[in-house]
């Protein structure tokens, strides 16, 4: 079976002041990878006009992109437009779900969406006292029995978990250890350990680092633009040959 | 002298919160005062408002920029899983 060549990005905040700065960086990505996936915070506020031009930044491309939305992308309630639009450009969005795109007959699955917080076992919040607590671990809950559903829903060669939040701690370094709760949660790994995945995939840590390692013992990788600090970075999962 | 602690939090708000910025990863510190910015943005616009912006929330003390911009370089060598 052939190797495929995932280019990966997460955190590009694009607004009207970096319209075109993109771009440029990403021209002739299809010479280095044969899909690109971008993990969330697309833009700066979530406003209509940043996902214009984000919209424009990753269509046209010879390859195909799936993203997924980030924190910053809900900011302004305007998630959904901002998905509508940048699937009518072309882009496959997971907002929880999963998606097979086909490379020379490889089928490559990924699934996922934004994610959420909650924090790592031994030191996270549980459904337990107030309601607004209650609320939040319940939404993580709920996220990472979807994207378990979706993987397992997946019929392909290769599966890849996208998301904004992180499944693990790993990651995580580099950020004050007081806000791990916000930057993700341990069920996002759990779900994926469950179903089994050849990578996963987050952002949002800006000041993380780029390598982990689930508990089940998938790879992960924090590809937070300040993080890899290029365009994106390739990860070749293994073919016959490279 | 208002506490060092409530100023740091108070900007940090302002640059996560105020429409101009909106940025949740610059840290900051109050040393007196000084204050201290760090972290790291894509453009050099970015960086004049959030000096703006934590300027206008910590009014009187002196600002240091020290956040520097990060350089989004062509893509290098990649990673064989
Ligand atoms: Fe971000
Ligand atoms: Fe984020």
């Amino acid at each position: 079976m052939r190797e495929l060549r995932i280019a990966a990005v997460a955190d590009i905040h694009l607004g009207e002041d970096l319209r075109g700065h993109y771009r440029k960086k990403i021209e002739g990505i299809e010479r280095r990878a044969d899909v690109l996936l971008v993990g969330g915070d697309l833009t700066r506020h979530g406003t209509i006009p940043e996902g214009r031009v984000v919209a424009e930044e990753l269509s046209g491309l010879p390859i195909p992109v799936v993203a997924v939305l980030g924190n910053h992308d809900y900011h302004s309630d305007r998630n959904q437009e901002i998905i509508d639009l940048l699937r009518d450009a072309g882009i496959i969005v997971l907002d929880d779900e999963g998606a097979v795109v086909s490379i020379d007959g490889v089928r490559l699955g990924v699934a996922g969406g934004k994610g959420f917080g909650g924090g790592f076992a031994g030191k996270c919040a549980s459904e337990f006292g107030e309601p607004e607590t209650k609320a939040f671990v319940r939404h993580t809950k709920e996220i990472a029995e979807r994207w378990r559903r979706a993987l397992k829903d997946l019929d392909a060669d290769h599966k890849i978990v996208l998301s904004h939040y992180s499944p693990v701690k790993d990651t995580l370094m580099g950020e004050p250890p007081e806000i791990y709760p916000f930057l993700g949660s341990y069920m996002l790994a759990e779900a994926a350990d469950a179903e089994g995945a050849d990578l996963f995939i987050h952002g949002h840590a800006h000041a993380g680092t780029e390598k982990g390692v689930t508990p089940g013992g998938i790879r992960v990788r924090n590809v937070a633009l300040p993080v890899i600090k290029h365009a994106y970075t390739v990860y070749c999962l293994n073919g016959d040959h490279c | 002298m208002e506490t060092p602690h409530y100023v740091a939090a108070r900007v940090q708000r302002a640059l996560a919160e105020d429409e101009r910025t909106t940025e949740l990863g610059i840290r900051v510190d109050v040393r007196g005062e000084e204050v201290y910015l760090r972290g790291q943005v894509s453009c050099d616009e970015r960086r004049h408002q959030i000096e703006n912006v934590a300027r206008e929330a910590a009014p009187g003390l002196r600002l240091h920029n020290e956040i520097t911009l990060v350089e989004v370089r062509e893509p290098g060598e990649e990673e064989h899983l």
